[in-house]
């Protein structure tokens, strides 16, 4: 066999492929509606979201770090859209510019304390997690929310443009954008390099901190975007909208492949991540089994697809340790 | 290369779909007519919850009787949009009816309306969505009248004055939003002299109520009723009183489940825990549905007599179908119901 | 800067918050209410001290509140069928021990990241006991609550046993070798290695140990209410995450005191209620518990940053 299609056959992402394409056929015999077209709008629709927070944590996870406040971003973005739209009289458009570039501040919160005051992400946005959401149930006291937007703004998240639901061609976008930065320029080299050895990138020239502070508003804008679409489908804005999506954004990642130490890993990855959790979930329930199921067997499908990627090294490092050593060099 | 062939997999799947668009598509399925069982979908608002699980075991119990499938299908999690997600699965598997009882008011009107632009007839029960997104509201009690007893019975365990406090589940859900409102507003009209001095959420928790109830009862040394409108704050509550040792100083009420608070009543501890017959609301619920499918239940009837349920006639006001008035268990009939 | 400058500082904010208190509303001084507030939080200290020992190593667990569901439903029904009270609680402790002994294999065997080993093991857990209970509650029997004891003897020994365990985990970290290792471990796992410590034994230690304290938390918490509700654990994670963060302990390992995870706790745990006596609304509560973990760890880092030391993760 060539090498290079051997390569590409034993690569993580092709296994993920296979399991993606496994679950599609195998539900499509089992559920007779699975394999509509409706049907498959429908899981387009409902992933859109999770989707772009799974690729805005992708680079931030590339880097070595991680962003936990995504979810309660969102919610708070969704609350500020809705209050700006009906409080302050903005237009959807004007409000969503501004919610984009508060999501893109808030993302900088978590910039500038991570890469100023070199906090370690895990905990800033373990508080910003909670601050966000605090913020959102706050200003909201917790009981408002925003509805009847107009149908202009709800045809976002509602309705089809071009054969395919509106909001896919926004993910689209996004994601070929976010595969370009992290796959075809310097930055996401860079991102690399800074999740691999981060003192040895600061040496190499880097500008470790501009770059680490670019993904994490990145993440904030996308998280904003999403806020707006989540708006769009519902019809409503609520201080809880995104709650546990971040853990659904992680799995996703790296489930594709992504290596949570960083340094390692793929946009198209996250995609099957998403994608195999997706059609998992949509599945389950054309084949009439109980929801709980689909966590369950996501995290089985997780511990799966970690222990397959570091069995290889695990197995060599055992054989190393337990094949008896050569002898030293004997003149014999 | 390898994102090309993600893509192009993608788009074979989506073409092979497009292919498959089966005969009934996407309308409703017919109404009952030749040997295919109408299926009815209910929803919860939340799966792992006890008060649905009752209606639930009433409405299998009316499903057997009616010969009709029924899925139940609810969130396991706090994502608002979940309820709009198993919604569109329904309508994708092409469903008779759906029966839901709703988290978000406007949200999920989104979705129903939707469901119903199908062929699929859309009721709700427990919780209303907006009235264009369904043909019924399939009510245990109004939310007036549900405020209206625990205002009331309040008011007879204060003697109409004093300092009481109220624990709800989340200060999100449109449900509490709406009790809570009537109930200020009944006190406001009629009991002037009873404060509501605070008002916690306990995230649909029971040790939660009962810390939070716990902190109540210290904070405010004059309180002399708890009201809990979050069934697992019941028990939880009523566990603070007895804990700080203020059994029948501080009275506690509340919207709850016979079994969860059994012991607590017949101890005293819990005066009145106000709910309804949770299996005859499922019950209720699938015999309308099945009848809405059927055509024997249609917009503007004034009435709904039922198959099963004994064959009771139900009012219905306005698109309201009413099961009756809320219930109130106390000491006395406690022991009649396991639910 | 003093060496416990975190655990002073966190005190003092503690001290300022019960100054506030007493001034504005010393209705929350009162024995029976503090008691009971203590007695509810002990159970999260007890899981707080594991999860201080698993942050230093290193690692993380976020599946303790699915740990701590379980093993309350499971310790529930085993009461329900009659066991003798001794065996139910050892039962919770060994089944706490079996899970963190499956995430401690995963972590240290398969050398797979704990954040991601416990996400998936915390969402198996918690969707399997959804699937199983559907929400019911589970009845006890009476002769559980407090362990048959008075009310006030009761929580007594539930406060004492969490104190129990603070006091004899911190001096093991300080006085015992294996206390020392677990700090070794954490801030340099190569140089423990070649020190002669088994780093990867210690680590499955840490969590089959964090496992443990979370079974027994689960009956402690089991043991003050005749009723088990299967959601109770929700959020204990974050608890005890936030609770030894503001503590002091170092996300990037080998730092940190267990008195500093004490008054940590003791600061988180008292905004809810102090917003109660204060008749604050409800509703603040999320922002000010994430300032309070955002200023502890700023000023962390605003102080180390002046001392020119990087605290890269």
């Amino acid at each position: 066999m060539k090498p290079q299609l051997k390569s590409l056959l034993l690569r993580h992402e092709t296994a993920l492929l296979l399991v993606v394409a496994i679950e599609w056929f195998g539900f499509n015999a089992i559920g007779p509606r699975f394999g509509t077209l409706d049907n498959n709008f429908d899981i387009l629709r409902h992933t859109v979201e999770i989707g772009l927070l799974a690729l805005a944590m992708t680079p931030i996870i590339l880097t070595g770090g991680i962003d936990l406040s995504v979810g309660s971003l969102l919610g708070l973005c969704a609350i500020l859209f809705g209050k700006l739209w009906r409080d302050a009289g903005f237009s959807p458009a004007m409000a969503g510019a501004c919610t984009l570039a508060i999501g893109g501040v808030a993302g900088g919160l978590n910039a500038s304390l991570i890469t100023v005051l070199r906090l370690p992400p895990l905990i800033v946005t373990l508080g910003t997690y909670s601050l966000f959401r605090g913020l959102a149930e706050a200003i909201t006291r917790g009981a408002d929310t925003f509805t009847n937007f107009p149908g202009s703004f709800l045809m976002l998240g509602q309705e089809r443009w071009l054969g395919l639901p509106t909001q896919a061609w926004v993910f689209c976008a996004v994601a070929a954008a976010i595969w370009l930065l992290v796959h075809r320029t310097t930055f996401g080299r860079s991102f690399r390099a800074i999740g691999f050895a981060p003192e040895g990138a600061r040496y190499a020239g880097l500008p470790v901190d501009r770059r680490i502070a670019m993904v994490y508003v990145v993440g904030g804008l996308i998280a904003a975007l999403a806020a707006i679409i989540y708006t769009a489908r519902l019809g409503q804005a609520k201080a809880d909208a995104g709650t546990g999506y971040e853990l659904f954004a992680i799995t996703a990642v790296v489930l594709g492949g992504t290596s949570i130490f960083g340094g390692v890993g793929s946009v198209h990855g996250t995609l099957l991540g998403v994608a195999a959790i997706a059609v998992l979930n949509n599945g389950l329930v054309h084949a009439r089994q109980p929801r709980e199921a689909a966590g369950m067997l996501t995290g089985a499908l997780l511990l799966l697809a970690l222990s397959a990627s570091v069995a290889p090294k695990v197995w060599a490092s055992w054989r190393s340790r337990h094949r008896p050593s050569p002898s030293p060099a004997r003149s014999s | 290369m390898k994102k090309l062939l993600s893509l192009l997999l993608a788009a074979t799947l989506l073409l092979g779909g497009c292919g498959k668009s089966p005969n009934a598509s996407s309308t409703g399925g017919t109404a009952g007519g030749a040997g295919k069982k109408i299926t009815v979908a209910l929803l919860p608002k939340s799966k792992g919850n006890a008060y649905f699980i009752s209606c639930k075991a009433g409405a299998e119990k009316a499903a057997r009787t009616l010969g009709v499938d029924l899925l139940f299908d609810g969130p396991t999690e706090s994502d608002p949009a979940k309820q709009n997600e198993i919604v569109e699965n329904w309508i994708a598997l092409g469903v008779d009816v759906i029966a839901a009882a709703c988290e978000n008011k406007e949200g999920i009107s989104t979705a129903l309306r939707k469901a119903q632009s199908k062929g699929i007839k859309v009721i709700t029960y427990d919780a209303d969505a907006l009235p264009d997104a369904r043909s019924f509201f399939v009510n245990q009690a109004t939310p007036e009248g549900i405020a209206f007893t625990l205002a009331d019975e309040a008011a007879r365990l204060t003697h109409s004055e004093g300092e009481i406090a109220m624990i709800l589940a989340t200060l999100t859900a449109a449900n509490q939003q709406e009790w809570r409102k009537y109930i200020e507003a009944r006190l406001a009209e009629k009991y002037p002299k009873i404060k509501l001095v605070a008002v916690r959420p306990c995230d649909d928790l029971k040790d939660k109520a009962q810390a939070e109830a716990t902190a109540l009862l210290s904070a405010y040394p004059n309180l002399k009723l708890l009201m809990n409108i979050c069934s697992p704050a019941v028990p939880g509550a009523a566990e603070a009183v007895k804990q700080a040792g203020k059994t029948g100083k501080v009275k506690v009420i509340g919207l709850g489940l016979p079994s969860e608070n059994r012991r607590y009543v017949k101890d005293g501890v819990t005066d009145s825990v106000i709910l309804w017959k949770t299996e005859d609301l499922g019950a209720l619920t699938v015999d309308a549905a099945v009848a809405l499918v059927k055509g024997t239940l249609k917009p503007g009837d004034q009435s709904f007599k039922a198959t099963t349920l004994g064959g009771a006639t139900f009012e219905i006001k306005g698109d309201n179908l009413l099961l009756g008035k809320p219930f109130i268990f106390n000491k006395e009939n406690i022991d009649q119901f396991n639910f | 800067m003093s060496r416990y400058f975190r655990e002073l500082s966190v005190g003092a904010a503690l001290l300022l918050v019960w100054l506030a208190l007493a001034v504005f509303a010393p209705g929350f001084y009162q024995p029976q209410p503090l008691l009971s507030l203590a007695t509810r939080e002990a159970p999260t200290l007890v899981v707080a001290c594991g999860m201080a020992l698993v942050i230093i190593c290193r690692q993380i667990d976020i599946s303790v509140g699915s740990q701590f569901a379980v093993c309350s439903v499971a310790a529930g029904l085993l009461a329900t069928l009659n066991w003798p009270t001794a065996l139910v609680a050892l039962a919770a402790v060994a089944f706490g021990a079996v899970f963190g002994a499956i995430n401690g294999a995963l972590v240290a065997g398969l050398r797979l990241p704990s954040i991601v080993v416990t996400l998936a093991t915390m969402v198996t857990w918690r969707e399997g006991l959804r699937w199983q209970r559907q929400g019911a509650f589970v009845n006890l029997p009476d002769r559980l609550q407090w362990f048959g004891l008075s009310q006030s003897a009761g929580q007594g020994l539930l406060v004492g046993l969490a104190l129990l365990v603070l006091v004899a985990l911190a001096i093991a970290m300080k006085y015992l070798a294996a206390g020392r290792f677990v700090y070794a471990v954490g801030s340099d796992a190569e140089a423990a290695r070649l020190a002669g410590i088994r780093p990867q034994w210690v680590t499955f230690n840490t969590f089959v140990l964090l496992g443990a304290l979370t079974g027994l938390a689960a009956m402690m918490n089991v043991a003050q209410s005749p009723q088990v509700d299967p959601k109770s654990g929700t959020g204990l994670e974050l608890k005890a995450i936030a609770a030894v963060v503001v503590g002091g302990v170092a996300i990037s390992g080998g730092r940190g005191t267990l008195v500093g995870v004490f008054v940590g706790l003791l600061l988180l745990a008292c905004v809810a209620p102090a917003l109660t006596h204060l008749h604050v609304e409800a509703y603040w509560e999320k922002a000010i518990q994430g300032a309070i973990i955002l200023l502890a760890v700023v000023a962390d880092g605003i102080r180390t940053r002046r001392g020119g030391r990087s605290e890269n993760v």
